[in-house]
């Protein structure tokens, strides 16, 4: 009887325990939703209704497309968006890669964009990810001064080749598909 | 009066637009990301901070034989279980020289997981959903899944090269902070400063 009774209490805890925290897990989940998803989600709608309903959206996507729709005006593309000038002011919050994203998901949508364009675009849009945040990344990682001192430049050089090449690896990768 | 009333349906239009956009993703992707981020955090939690910091401690190695370990497993692992921006904590156990080149190839692997694991960075979700979401209008749900894996697999080959190639140009910039004469001071050095 004793030992059954503190199986008992064993197997309780143990299925308490994995129910408090797939519960914590589920108000985690929750609360990260409500506040950083569905907020930004209030705003795409916003630029996507004004983009939409004025006609600005497919006179941008327009312009783009031509950009999108080859691997060399891609990779001009990446090539732009990773200058060492350019990535850290396009980088905030991405911002502007899922603003061009969005842009150019309705070319997909409309298929004017062939489906083999999506990988090597995904790559194109997205050169300057992070380059906002070298110094702050590298405070988090404990790193000395004169490392960011040296890692902001680097990594900003660093982009300028490995943007294209993602594009280029985006573009092989997509064969077949 | 009828221009009036063009003028408001049109004005109401626009945001009609960005309703039925806003709805759609909402009903369509929201509870698929509230579940897979459950199930993620709590398979995170199960894993535990401990286990993860031995492990980095052991990918922090240098040497060009723990190139894979430093800039593909180490980052992959720090942003599946730490997520956007904790996972660049993990840089701490790294030798100063190689912490720009872990920090490129992890911030570089933020939104590649996003078709499969958005929990690593459900706040910029639309850098990968803008899209995947006019592929899936136009092509179907298997060429989104596609799409996915085939955007997870480049992400894994593009942040090996990120770190090495910064690696290379990190190693290639540390001697001249050392040189302190100002004529040495390239326009990289002067922007870092």
């Amino acid at each position: 009887m004793k030992t059954l009774t503190g199986f008992l209490t064993r197997f309780g805890r143990a299925m308490g325990g994995i129910v408090g925290t797939l519960y914590q897990a589920g108000r985690d989940a929750v609360d990260t939703v409500w506040k950083n998803v569905l907020p930004f989600l209030a705003f795409v709608a916003v630029i996507v209704g004004i983009m939409t309903g004025t006609g600005l959206g497919s006179w941008i996507a327009t312009a783009l497309e031509p950009l999108a729709g080859n691997v060399i005006g891609l990779l001009v593309l990446s090539l732009i968006i990773g200058l060492p000038v350019l990535s850290p002011l396009l980088g905030p919050g991405a911002v502007i890669a899922q603003i061009i994203g969005t842009l150019l998901g309705t070319l997909f949508a409309s298929k004017t964009l062939p489906l083999s364009a999506a990988l090597p675009a995904l790559w194109a849009i997205n050169p300057q990810v992070g380059c906002d945040f070298i110094p702050v990344g590298l405070a988090l990682g404990e790193a000395e001064p004169e490392t960011v001192e040296v890692g902001v430049p680097a990594v900003l050089f660093s982009r300028f080749i490995t943007g294209p090449v993602a594009v280029l690896i985006g573009w092989v990768a997509a064969l077949g598909m | 009066m009828s221009f009036l009333v063009q003028l408001a349906t049109g004005f109401i239009g626009i945001f009609k637009a960005g309703a039925d956009w806003w709805w759609a993703v909402f009903v369509g992707i929201v509870p698929l990301v509230i579940v897979l981020m459950t199930a993620f955090n709590a398979i995170i939690h199960w894993i535990g901070q401990e286990r993860v910091e031995a492990f980095s401690k052991f990918a922090s190695r240098p040497g060009w034989l723990y190139l894979p370990f430093r800039y593909l497993l180490l980052p992959i692992v720090a942003v599946f279980v730490l997520t956007n921006p904790m996972a660049y904590t993990m840089g701490k156990f790294l030798p100063e020289k190689y912490k720009p080149a872990f920090y490129d190839a992890a911030v570089s692997f933020v939104h590649p997981p996003l078709g499969i694991l958005p929990h690593v960075n459900p706040g910029e979700l639309f850098v990968w959903l803008g899209i995947a979401s006019g592929v899936s209008t136009a092509y179907g749900a298997t060429a989104v899944a596609d799409l996915a894996v085939r955007y997870f697999l480049t992400g894994m080959v593009v942040i090996l090269i990120r770190g090495i190639v910064t690696e290379r140009i990190t190693a290639a910039m540390w001697k001249k902070p050392v040189v302190e004469t100002p004529a040495a001071k390239t326009p990289a050095a002067k922007m870092a400063a």
